[in-house]
């Protein structure tokens, strides 16, 4: 009965929260619209916002030289959930019959256990960090530590079910998943997408102004 | 003439009569003497016949080793059928590491209880002091948490693995328990490499404070201060410190190593690698369990201001010169002692004074 609605209804209304709150904050960011610079241009928006979009990958050596460990966690964290996300064999699975209609290649087993390692890894470290540098515990709010704490959970429930040798591992690992999706787009987790815009945005402006930032 | 008939007639009775005595006593004969031989038979030594089957057991069961078979199957130990080591490795478990492990986990726990009860929380003796001396980095106490937070884990999905049987399945059922033991088995599969990283990370940063020195001994011989009512000095970490640290990198590294042979049976280890892996996780994680024990009740009720240190960062500065007073009296020395107040703050998650005024002029 549980099982039912969280396989059915749930998993429907928690997908049609996702979209439609993402779609209505992004829109709600792109609506928003810029202020008219009338200055002339001395370089160009598009290429800036390209640019930044990119360049911000790589970070800049004094972040290198005082944070190295949160960029390491940093990138094992969010490339392990990517690479979890998209080319775990269950999920791919759980995508084709359920959303996209078509599978593609899944990442080989061995590589599935370093990206969660990984990920766990990454997540843990930033998260004590949070708590445990007094700046980074006075910038976070309820919001970061929920968030944190739910993808958290759908990752470790992700581990457990991995034998999918009982229903009730899986239902969980889905109704914390569903749970996680009902959050994202009220959450700071929403960073997934906005990125784009922040730096869009910034690159474009100094692309503007000329400036190579 | 019928006398004559009648003579010839008995004649032909007596005649028929002894043939037929005759022939009972030949027929009889050689059953007597069968029956002899069978009686004495069962007084000789018996006569072996060799049972194939017997021999064709023998080498299946394999009791001496060795005598490995042919197999299509490929793959390690495919051509031996029974490993007769597998018994002996059941029996240990089931027979000796899980009654006397789980009689030891809980006699330390009664035992940190009594001690508790009749020792109490050691206090500080000068009470809270109003410095502070800085003690562990953010990077330090991030390092300790995690290999805490993953060390916890791996505990008690473990201790679930190996004691659920006898103590989970008569609470919950078998069915509720064999989810729950699935799950623990990919948790703890899963989370294990993660303490591999969090130990080296330990030893890089902390070996050169753990390195034995001076004074540990005598720390040592007087029980560490914790019997009794002096405290003895010690530098940054004590023996006990140190003797954990170390415990934690050897114990350590052969739950580890045990654990990657459990875990990864990938480089041709057999069936008698894998028990004597299995025998030597268990005993090293319930040695490291029980030793964290001692360590987890010294830093919640066991001593007040010692778990201070692991969260903030800093400790009080009485507390430092009770347990660590060549370390205290150095730090002390280069000025590097800080109001409680500044502490507090950060504590209370208010930024410091700079941050502040800051924030302030920024606002302005």
């Amino acid at each position: 009965m549980i099982g039912e609605f969280i396989d059915g209804p749930l998993w429907n209304f928690a997908l049609t929260v996702f979209v439609i709150g993402v779609i209505w904050r992004i829109g709600s960011i792109l609506l928003s619209g810029v202020r008219n610079d009338l200055a002339e241009p001395k370089g160009s928006a598009g290429s800036g916002a390209f640019r930044a979009l990119f360049s911000r990958f790589v970070p800049e050596r004094t972040v290198t030289k005082r944070g190295k460990l949160q960029l390491i966690a940093g990138y094992a964290f969010h490339l392990g959930l990517f690479a979890l996300l998209f080319f775990a064999q269950p999920h791919i699975d759980f995508f084709a019959q359920r959303i996209t209609g078509f599978s593609w290649p899944a990442m080989p087993y061995w590589a599935f256990i370093v990206s969660a390692e990984l990920a766990f890894a990454g997540l843990i470290f930033l998260w004590l960090y949070r708590l445990l540098n007094p700046v980074t515990r006075l910038l976070s709010d309820l919001d970061d530590h929920v968030g944190s704490i739910l993808v958290f959970l759908v990752m470790l429930s992700g581990c457990l079910a991995l034998a999918q040798s009982f229903e009730v591992l899986r239902l969980l690992h889905l109704l914390l998943a569903e749970l996680l999706l009902i959050y994202f787009p009220f959450s700071k987790l929403m960073h997934a997408f906005t990125f784009v815009m922040s730096r869009g945005y910034t690159g474009a402006t100094m692309g503007r102004k000329g400036v190579n930032a | 003439m019928i006398y004559k008939r009648e003579r010839i007639s008995r004649r032909m009775g007596r005649i028929s009569f002894t043939g037929l005595l005759v022939f009972l006593l030949l027929y009889s004969l050689p059953l007597e003497i069968v029956a002899e031989e069978t009686k004495g038979s069962r007084e000789m030594p018996s006569v072996m016949v060799l049972n194939p089957a017997a021999e064709l057991w023998r080498d299946v069961r394999q009791r001496e080793g060795g005598n490995i078979g042919i197999s299509q199957v490929r793959g390690v130990d495919s051509g031996v059928l029974i490993n007769a080591n597998g018994d002996r490795w059941r029996k240990f478990r089931m027979e000796q590491l899980i009654p006397i492990g789980g009689s030891i986990l809980v006699g330390v726990f009664v035992l940190l209880g009594i001690f508790y009860m009749v020792r109490g929380k050691v206090p500080i003796e000068g009470g809270q002091s109003d410095r502070k001396l800085f003690r562990y980095s953010t990077y330090e106490r991030m390092i300790h948490w995690f290999v805490a937070s993953i060390f916890l884990f791996l505990a008690i999905t473990g201790l679930i693995l190996l004691f659920g049987r006898p103590v989970l399945i008569p609470l919950m059922g078998k069915e509720a328990f064999s989810v729950l033991a699935s799950a623990c088995k990919e948790g703890h599969n899963l989370m294990g490499p993660l303490f591999l990283v969090a130990v080296v990370l330990i030893f890089v940063r902390f070996v050169r404070r753990n390195i034995y020195q001076k004074g540990d001994l005598s720390w040592l011989l007087r029980g560490g201060g914790i019997i009794g009512n002096k405290h003895v000095p010690s530098n940054f970490f004590n023996m006990g410190e140190k003797s954990m640290f170390w415990l934690l990198i050897l114990v350590g590294s052969l739950i580890i190593a045990s654990g990657l042979v459990l875990v990864f049976p990938l480089f041709g280890q057999g069936r008698e690698w894998m028990e004597l892996a299995h025998v030597a996780h268990a005993l090293g994680a319930l040695l490291m369990i029980v030793v964290i024990m001692g360590h987890i009740y010294i830093g919640s009720v066991g001593m007040e201001g010692a778990l201070e240190g692991m969260t903030t960062g800093y400790c009080d500065l009485n507390w430092a010169k009770e347990h660590h007073d060549h370390w205290a009296t150095e730090v002390v020395e280069r000025g590097e002692d800080v109001s409680n107040e500044a502490v507090e703050r950060l504590r209370r998650n208010e930024p410091p004074s700079s941050v502040q005024l800051h924030l302030q002029e920024h606002g302005k």
